[in-house]
């Protein structure tokens, strides 16, 4: 009888103990997963990313290709440059939850809503944003298969509104922590997008992210990350009147 | 063809060279309710706009090629080339100065800019235009927060009005969250010190708020002169350029972006530089009563004719026709497609102007279509406006 009655008090505990071990583990399961994305620079590291952004239509013909030069800082800090013809000269300076939008004939900076952000097919926020630990909190929810290997489930809250989604369940492989896939929703927990993280040959870093639009026309955006590099930008960078003067950013 | 043997040696210069070709067509519909009907008829253009930057030296120059004219004229064409922006500047880190022709466009709104106190921009044109830079020499410092700019505009200028004349323009911004903060101050040759002061707050994840207030203590403006009152017909222009005194520029508005790609943008301003409703009203008496007289042995038909055209110089008094102006304007963006519908309304009289536009923007194709009509009760002042409707159509190219 005593031992009836310790045997669920006893799981109970057991359970409890896993869940919190659990919890613990989803940052520096996060931190991990970005170490994947920024190609192995911790969050403290300052990098220069260079990325190829195409869109396919639903037939998979190439609808659009465009170039961005993305300067990741610290404190949540990202200058995005666009650098196809068709944009050439526009940029979003992104400042923690701040955010300002240059096009290159109006010589002022625009200041955007965390929404406007969100415009256009592969949202800034895609492209600049590396770092799920500082912006997401989240639990593990359990093990999944992903395909033919096994993955853990993470289920992640935003921390901040002006994230680009406030939701994000995520898959990573359960032995090395790499992201396979994620699916991301937006404030009124719609699912915008599904993405699918690729990795390079010797699985080191995602070389490429696979976003397939939920909102509309089912559309594919493939952003290809060219290099990685360390660098840290000047302060009058990152001051929206400074960009505002079309200076050199290279 | 002309794209594709341009971009060739662009692309050789250097990455810092961009350039743009816009092939575009216009007509316009004469409006014959107003006291000088404008020209009906269509112009075919030819725009091209290039942009380059070399150390500390930079540049725009536009060349541009038109052919057009009225319906049941010979057609004309002219070609023109504008050297929009050249300047040079010195990077010393928190500092940095430039000299040359430089555009700078300051304040907080988009469809009425108070405190654009150097570029003075035309606002809401049916076609983005290629705007010249003004002679400066300007010193500016920033930090990560903060930007302090000081600029002489037109140093080398002895006489001219409006945004031609010197003036020193002075801007402080600071950055404090999701509020930023723009203090200006001008003082020009022959209009004086003004001040201004401009906010832009991001209030919620789709709201952005800004305003905008402008005080001079006078500024340039088209006045009119006492009229003869013997004769209905003047015998010279009863528009002066001339300074109007102390007044009030003022700017609301709101920006709403919706998860759905909708946009919203309200403005309403207050534009104390303008005539005023009463201004209006005897202008439009006196052009009832000019177009009632019967042209004649009494009444040379020139003499008419110089006396309408008079009254359409009105047209071009300011920044804004009428003092209050609200403007309405909505967009959506998909796909590259973004169609929008806006309207300016003038409480005054009533009068509106619609603006239905179209753009697909590609990889480097870009297509800019739309129509604007004016309207509004028959007293309005834009229904006295020398056009009806205009229509265009745009194709750029960028490499």
């Amino acid at each position: 009888m005593k031992n009836a009655t310790l045997a669920p008090i006893l799981g109970l505990a057991a359970l409890l103990l896993a869940g919190t071990s659990a919890a613990q583990d989803v940052p520096s399961l996060l931190k991990t997963a970005d170490q994947f994305r920024s190609g192995g620079a911790n969050s403290a590291e300052k990098l220069q990313v260079e990325t190829l952004v195409t869109q396919h239509a639903a037939d998979g013909s190439v609808e659009k290709e465009r170039r961005y030069t993305v300067f990741v800082q610290s404190k949540r800090q990202s200058l995005v440059l666009m650098q196809s013809p068709a944009e050439k000269g526009q940029k979003v300076l992104m400042l923690g939850d701040d955010f300002w939008l240059l096009m290159p004939g109006s010589q002022r900076p625009m200041r955007i809503t965390p929404m406007q952000k969100l415009l256009g097919d592969a949202s800034t926020g895609d492209i600049a944003t590396l770092s799920w630990a500082e912006d997401y909190s989240g639990q593990l929810i359990g093990e999944a298969r992903c395909g033919e290997r096994p993955c853990l489930h993470l289920s992640l809250q935003a921390l901040r509104s002006s994230v680009s989604y406030q939701r994000i369940e995520l898959w990573l492989d359960k032995a090395r922590h790499e992201p396979i896939k994620a699916d991301l929703y937006v404030q009124s927990d719609k699912l915008a997008k599904q993405a699918r993280f690729l990795m390079d040959a010797g699985h080191k870093q995602v070389n490429e992210m696979v976003l397939q639009d939920q909102l509309s026309h089912k559309k594919e955006t493939r952003i290809r990350y060219l290099s990685r590099t360390p660098r840290t930008v000047p302060e009058t960078w990152l001051n929206p009147m400074f960009l505002a003067r079309n200076p050199s950013l290279e | 063809m002309a794209a594709a043997s341009l971009a060739a040696p662009t692309q050789a210069l250097a990455q810092d060279w961009s350039a743009q070709l816009r092939a575009r067509s216009e007509h316009r519909s004469a409006n014959p309710q107003g006291p000088l009907a404008g020209p009906q008829g269509s112009t075919q253009g030819l725009d091209a706009e290039l942009r380059g930057q070399w150390r500390g030296l930079n540049a725009a120059l536009a060349l541009r090629q038109e052919r057009g004219g009225e319906a049941d004229e010979k057609r004309s064409s002219s070609s023109s080339a504008t050297v929009n922006e050249l300047y040079a500047n010195a990077d010393l880190g928190a500092w940095q100065l430039s000299a040359g022709r430089k555009l700078l466009s300051w304040d907080v709104g988009y469809a009425f800019r108070p405190n654009d106190m150097v570029a003075q921009e035309e606002r809401r044109t049916l076609l983005s235009s290629q705007v010249r830079g003004r002679p400066l020499l300007a010193a500016e410092h920033f930090d990560a927060d903060t930007a302090w700019s000081l600029v002489w505009v037109n140093p080398l200028k002895q006489e001219g009005r409006r945004g031609d004349e010197q003036a020193l323009a002075g801007r402080v911004y600071q950055r404090q969250g999701s509020l930023d903060l723009h203090g200006f101050a001008r003082w020009g040759q022959h209009s004086g010190p003004s001040l201004g002061a401009a906010l832009a707050w991001v209030a919620t994840d789709s709201l952005e708020l800004h305003a905008s207030l402008h005080l001079a203590r006078r500024d340039h403006a088209l006045l009119l002169n006492q009229l003869d009152a013997s004769s209905l017909l003047q015998r010279q222009s009863p528009w002066r350029e001339g300074l109007r005194g102390s007044h009030a520029q003022a700017l609301l508005g709101l920006s709403w972006t919706g998860e759905n790609r909708l946009s919203l943008l309200a403005e309403a301003w207050w534009d104390g530089n303008a005539l005023s409703p009463q201004d209006w009203r005897d202008w439009q008496r006196r052009t009832q009563q000019l177009r009632a007289l019967p042209p004649g042995a009494a009444v040379p038909p020139q003499a008419l004719a110089a006396n309408l055209a008079w009254q359409a110089q009105a047209f071009g008094s300011g920044s804004s026709l009428q003092r209050s102006n609200a403007f309405l304007r909505l967009s959506w963006s998909e796909g590259g497609w973004s169609p929008a519908l806006d309207c300016l309304y003038h409480p005054a009289d009533g009068g509106r102007i619609w603006t239905a536009s179209l753009t697909w923007q590609g990889d480097r194709l870009r297509v800019d279509a739309g129509l604007r009509h004016y309207g509004g009760p028959a007293g309005a002042v834009l229904t006295q406006l020398p056009q009806r409707r205009q229509g265009y159509a745009a194709l750029s190219w960028a490499f």
